[in-house]
């Protein structure tokens, strides 16, 4: 989820590709530019954009066929018309074909960041929803709702689920980062009674106290400086579906307490407001973390652990469950091989022997990072030791013995993954598929240091 | 003492340009010594100069930011990092207005202090230094940040640019310096 947004933008302007790419670059998406209709659908057959910027008078195929043909060949693409001042006629019509809205030119900076962020928001809820209810139906056999495996334990995880997620208990999820606990809190959400309802998650502890604060609660206008517009907070937004809160041992004493009361008289009022709001969502929460452990340290609150914890299901890290690897590593290729239209078919034998030798400190994500990256390096059509050689260096630590704890396994890995992105911290951050400022509150925390 | 490291410490790593005279020269030496105090480039003030005319655009009475990054690229002389500073409006073809505008991880940029004013003189030296230091962040190459507290935050308005300490945060002071640093290798 914390993958950035690919984008096309397309326009027979050069100076307005070149502008528009170069403002959208700098918000830290990634962006590809088309001079023509036509360019842009030739690109679109080798790959899926998440947003296409379309401008609406172009020669030959114009804005509103261009709307259209993306469609047709995308259903689920986002499209943006760009549109000159006084044609609000073309984009209604270009709504009417799917667009999911309009800029006219020139756009302030501040709308134009507004809609990205809508954009954005929006994408990520898609993305919770979408893929993996499509899975569900079209399962491969070892696919379960998104969730990969032929291991005895991963086996024993989806009964768990299944008996689980009838009820309408609070579940927590325990396992270390990147098992995918976020997939086996939509996969109880698909299979409850909550399933009508919407799915919405948050990572508690990817942001600051105060912005989680009106995150979870909403706010009314005017209760703080820059909330111009009234917001619905993502406990309101869970309604009568499942609210997922990832990393809930991140959240401070204070913020569990405002929780707990959310819980227990299902109300909850928004930031600066008095009007109270029924609420009546199903709690999955998900941590990495030893709550006992916080709790001894008096971090985390007793009253509070025994609400969210009243199921538990821990999914073990992949090194205690090697035989998913080939079939992870499998998914995944195929995956990302449709994606970058590369005619990679699979893994050498030794190839395999390699990914099961290697311990995966970062688990599922990370392996799913690897293969994303060799599908890219990748020259011919199996993928074969010397593509995986760069996992020899991580692997380093094998010699000098194995890292004995996880916080051992995870300075190695983090000063290994630093150390091949010549200590780029955002580098780094995209390979390890989490943000730059966790990274570096890791590193302060641990120590690491550029040598 | 001619240590090469008093040499780099000595070389002067950005050029201000003021375009205009009507520049509070003030405004000037605000930007320089926070350009210096929280990037930890050595700036200097050069003279004034005329306005970019080429990148005037008379029906929008705004100047072309991009058109003036192409001016400052043509100069051969000069530090590493040029940024021209001017008292206009500032616009890029496809927005209404730009506070300020760079090549991420480039050598150029350019600020208008244009919408900045504020009664509070104060505040307007702090706008301005502020807009500065985050483009001098993407003349080292860094992208927009999430952090609240951050001077990498893209500001919708001016009143978050004025909410903003005057500071990167950890993450961003990180990579500055790594990249400031390399930077400076490369051009040696
Ligand atoms: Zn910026
Ligand atoms: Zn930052």
């Amino acid at each position: 989820m914390t993958r950035s947004m690919h984008i096309m933008v397309v326009d027979d302007e050069e100076t307005i590709c070149v502008a528009l790419s170069a403002w959208l670059t700098k918000e830290g998406y990634s962006v590809e530019t088309a001079s023509s209709g036509q360019e842009a659908l030739n690109r679109l057959e080798k790959k899926h954009y998440d947003l296409y910027l379309v401008d609406f008078k172009m020669p030959g195929m114009d804005g509103l066929q261009l709307v259209a043909e993306i469609k047709r060949r995308q259903p689920d693409a986002a499209i943006i018309m760009i549109t000159a001042h006084g044609s609000i006629q073309s984009a209604v019509e270009a709504m009417k074909r799917g667009a999911i809205d309009y800029l006219c030119k020139p756009f302030d900076p501040e709308e134009l960041s507004l809609l990205m962020e809508r954009v954005a928001a929006a994408k990520t809820i898609q993305q919770a929803e979408v893929p993996v209810v499509d899975q569900w139906d079209t399962s491969r056999q070892a696919s379960w709702g998104g969730i990969v495996g032929q291991s005895e334990a991963l086996r024993l995880v989806l009964n768990e689920i299944e008996e689980v997620a009838p009820t309408s208990a609070p579940v927590l999820i325990t396992g270390e980062t990147g098992t995918g606990k976020d997939l086996l809190a939509l996969a109880i959400h698909m299979r409850s009674e909550q399933a009508q309802g919407p799915f919405v998650a948050i990572n508690c502890g990817a942001q600051s106290e105060t912005l989680l604060e009106s995150e979870l609660f909403g706010h009314e206008r005017g209760a703080f400086t820059g909330a111009v517009k009234a917001r619905r907070g993502r406990l309101e937004m869970a309604g009568t579906g499942t609210l997922f809160l990832d990393e809930i041992g991140e959240i401070s004493p204070k913020m569990q307490v405002n929780l707990l009361r959310v819980l227990e008289e299902k109300k909850l009022c928004r930031l600066g407001g008095n009007q109270p709001i029924d609420v009546d969502f199903r709690l999955v929460s998900a941590t990495h973390k030893d709550l006992n452990q916080l709790m001894r340290e008096e971090q985390f609150r007793e009253d509070f652990f025994y609400r969210i914890n009243v199921l538990t299901i821990h999914i073990p890290p992949l090194r205690e469950r090697l035989e998913d690897v080939p079939v992870l590593a499998d998914f995944f290729l195929q995956k990302y091989a449709q994606e970058t239209g590369k005619p990679v078919e699979g893994l050498t034998p030794r190839a395999v022997e390699i990914l099961m030798g290697y311990s995966w400190p970062g688990n599922v994500r990370e392996l799913r990072n690897v293969i994303e990256r060799v599908v890219v390096i990748a020259r011919g059509r199996m993928i074969g030791a010397d593509e995986l050689s760069f996992l020899k260096v991580y692997g380093g630590g094998t010699r000098s013995g194995p890292a004995a704890t996880l916080k051992e396994a995870e300075i190695q890995h983090l000063q290994n993954v630093l150390e091949s992105c010549d200590w780029s911290i955002t580098q780094a951050a995209k390979m390890l598929d989490i943000d730059r400022v966790t990274l570096s509150r890791k590193m302060k925390r641990f120590n690491i240091k550029r040598p | 003492m001619d240590s090469p490291t008093a040499d780099i410490a000595a070389e002067t790593l950005l050029d201000l340009i003021p375009y205009g005279e009507e520049i509070d020269p003030l405004a000037l030496s605000v930007l320089a010594a926070n350009l210096q105090a929280v990037v930890g480039l050595r700036t200097c003030i050069r003279p004034f100069r005329d306005h970019p005319e080429e990148a005037f655009i008379p029906t929008r009475y705004q100047f072309d930011a991009v058109k003036v990054l192409d001016d400052l690229c043509r100069e051969k002389e000069g530090a590493l990092f040029r940024m021209g500073v001017i008292q206009r409006d500032l616009c890029i073809p496809i927005l209404t207005y730009v506070y300020g505008e760079s090549q991420l991880g480039g050598h150029t940029a350019v600020i208008s202090l244009h919408r900045l004013h504020h009664i509070d003189r104060q505040v307007y030296y702090e706008r301005g230094a502020k807009i500065a230091i985050h483009e001098a962040g993407h003349l080292l190459g860094l992208e927009h940040c999430r952090e609240p507290g951050c001077l990498m935050r893209f500001s919708k308005q001016l009143e978050q640019l004025d909410l903003l300490p005057m500071r990167f945060c950890p993450a961003c002071e990180y990579e500055i310096a790594r990249l400031l640093k390399k930077a400076i290798q490369n051009r040696h």
